[in-house]
């Protein structure tokens, strides 16, 4: 942890990966079957194709490709998306494999099918004792893709 | 599997709408006494009750089912999402076909309007969680965008499906939505923008209501009202997913488009029938965009053919082959586990060739399918004897 920094915590345990340092893309918690080598995100423990229990614990991210998106006009999501009264969500392809709905960052013109993005942290509000609570979301991507 | 031996002999369902001083139990009631007099039966009668409800409450299919009477019938809670409804009508179908029973009562009821606010178990505002980024509109957007960017589908055809629904609504007495005035495709797009491009005409209202279907052998129904067509089940079936690539396991999901295809093939293969035989189709119109999907998925058109459909208005009451005549989710109302049985209602009433103003002609096969988060699908076929 970066001194000064508020400590970041996830929304919820065991689905993303909090980088020390903040310039760090995260990486999602995800499984590959050992036997017939399907990716999976969230983890699981059975293979959902060939229902093998040889799962192992794999990162994936933080490059992916926008399948299909909208822009949401109310605010329900989060406190920070409530102020906002909108945002962007959608469904991104990782290099991987597994498609996962997240929120996206960036404007509506910012987004088309088809485009590369990445993961990021995003903060949804602080807790009691100063901890800033975090999410996964895909946003423009500040690195350039692994070739 | 072929049902044999099942028909739909009573329904009744209340108004969907916002119902604010009438309880589930209430609701329940209504709609339950209405198809037993409907089957001109007593409680008595009844071997089998299958209760459907999305209301986060323990034990309250038995609590309901009392307001009938208490006669020690076996009771069952069923809960799948948007489909419960269906789900529960299965059941019952199934009991009966079987040779388990020989009358069996699918009843569903809930109030959306608590269940939307944040009541206990609901998912209101400000209910942030990893799996609740995505909320059912914007689910839906994503297969309107995803449509759109493959196949040049418009807003507009997405808006002339809605005003079509809003103008079948206007002709059913029990629907939530029944609009004095014509609406035009022009004012659904006019209204507030819920997720791009589904505004919010192009949504199912937050409705409550209760709705009840009552199958017996066929002979029970012949016996009971030797006055009117006997309402055959032909198919009901049931499917989970099966894993595909592009599957999202977290977040909102209602399956991919796949789930009701496979779903509806078996149910064509079951009942012995296709799509060319039905006269009548209710679909999860829930926004309007599923419907466009569902015309292909259905089987009543060529895939990338079903926006021809629209323009066509070729699914409107008196086109080839109407969609949702009374109304649909979008217009009739979705209050959750009774959606379901107001489809079975709907189809009894049109097969029976007493739905009124709003009576496809000649109306002799029809189908229901509803698709429910987790995720589910269901689709029925129902057949007038004759």
């Amino acid at each position: 942890m970066l001194k000064g920094r508020p400590q970041r915590i996830p929304i919820e345990q065991g689905f993303f990966t909090i980088p020390d340092d903040p310039a760090q893309a995260p990486r999602l918690l995800g499984s590959r079957c050992g036997a017939c080598s399907e990716v999976f995100f969230p983890r699981r423990v059975v293979c959902a194709i060939c229902l093998a229990a040889s799962l192992e614990d794999i990162e994936l991210g933080p490059h992916g490709t926008l399948h299909t998106f909208t822009y949401v006009h109310l605010p329900l999501f989060g406190a920070l998306r409530a102020e906002a009264g909108h945002y962007g969500v959608g469904q991104v392809d990782l290099d991987e494999g597994p498609r996962v709905q997240a929120v996206l960052a960036g404007e509506r013109d910012q987004l088309a099918i088809g485009m590369d993005l990445e993961l990021q942290l995003e903060t949804l509000r602080l807790t009691d004792s100063g901890e800033e609570v975090v999410i996964f979301r895909f946003g423009i991507p500040r690195t350039g893709r692994p070739s | 599997m072929k049902i044999e031996n099942a028909a739909v002999l009573g329904v009744g369902m209340t108004r969907f709408k916002r119902w604010k001083d009438r309880s589930n139990l209430e609701l329940a009631r209504e709609a339950g006494l209405a198809a037993l007099t409907d089957a001109g039966l007593a409680l008595s009668d009844v071997d089998e009750a299958w209760v459907g409800y999305m209301a986060p409450q323990p034990m309250l299919g038995v609590r309901v089912m009392k307001e009938f009477g208490l006669t020690g019938l076996p009771v069952n809670n069923v809960e799948n999402a948007s489909a419960t409804g269906l789900a529960a009508f299965r059941e019952a179908a199934w009991a009966v076909s079987s040779g388990r029973c020989r009358i069996a009562m699918a009843i569903g009821f809930d109030k959306m309007s608590e269940m939307a606010a944040g009541g206990q178990g609901g998912r209101g505002v400000g209910r942030d969680s990893i799996d609740n980024v995505i909320l059912p509109a914007a689910y839906f957007a994503l297969w309107a965008m995803r449509r759109m960017h493959e196949r040049g589908t418009k807003p507009e055809h997405f808006a002339a499906i809605a005003a079509k629904n809003w103008n079948h609504g206007a002709l059913n007495p029990l629907a939530h939505r029944r609009p004095k005035d014509r609406i035009t495709a022009e004012a659904v797009l006019a209204s507030p923008m819920v997720a791009e491009p589904l505004t919010a005409m192009m949504a199912c209202p937050i409705s409550d209501g209760a709705a009840c279907a009552i199958v017996a052998h066929p002979e029970i129904a012949k016996k009971q009202r030797a006055d009117r067509p006997v309402v055959h089940v032909r198919s009901s079936v049931f499917r989970s997913e099966t894993y595909a690539p592009g599957h999202t396991f977290l977040g909102a999901v209602v399956g991919p488009p796949s789930i009701t295809r496979d779903t509806a093939q078996l149910a064509y293969e079951a009942a012995g029938l296709g799509p060319e035989d039905v006269d009548l189709a209710l679909c999860h119109d829930a926004f309007a965009n599923e419907e466009l999907e569902y015309y292909e998925l259905l089987g009543f058109c060529e895939e990338g053919g079903a926006e021809r459909l629209v323009e066509e208005r070729a699914t409107e009451l008196g086109g080839r082959i109407p969609f949702n005549p009374d109304g649909g989710l979008i217009a009739r109302g979705h209050p959750g586990g009774p959606t379901g049985l107001a489809m079975i209602h709907e189809l009894t009433v049109q097969l029976r060739g007493e739905a009124g103003a709003r009576q496809v002609e000649d109306a002799r096969v029809g189908l229901a399918h509803l698709v429910g988060g987790g995720s589910v699908c269901s689709v029925n076929l129902l057949q007038s004897e004759g």
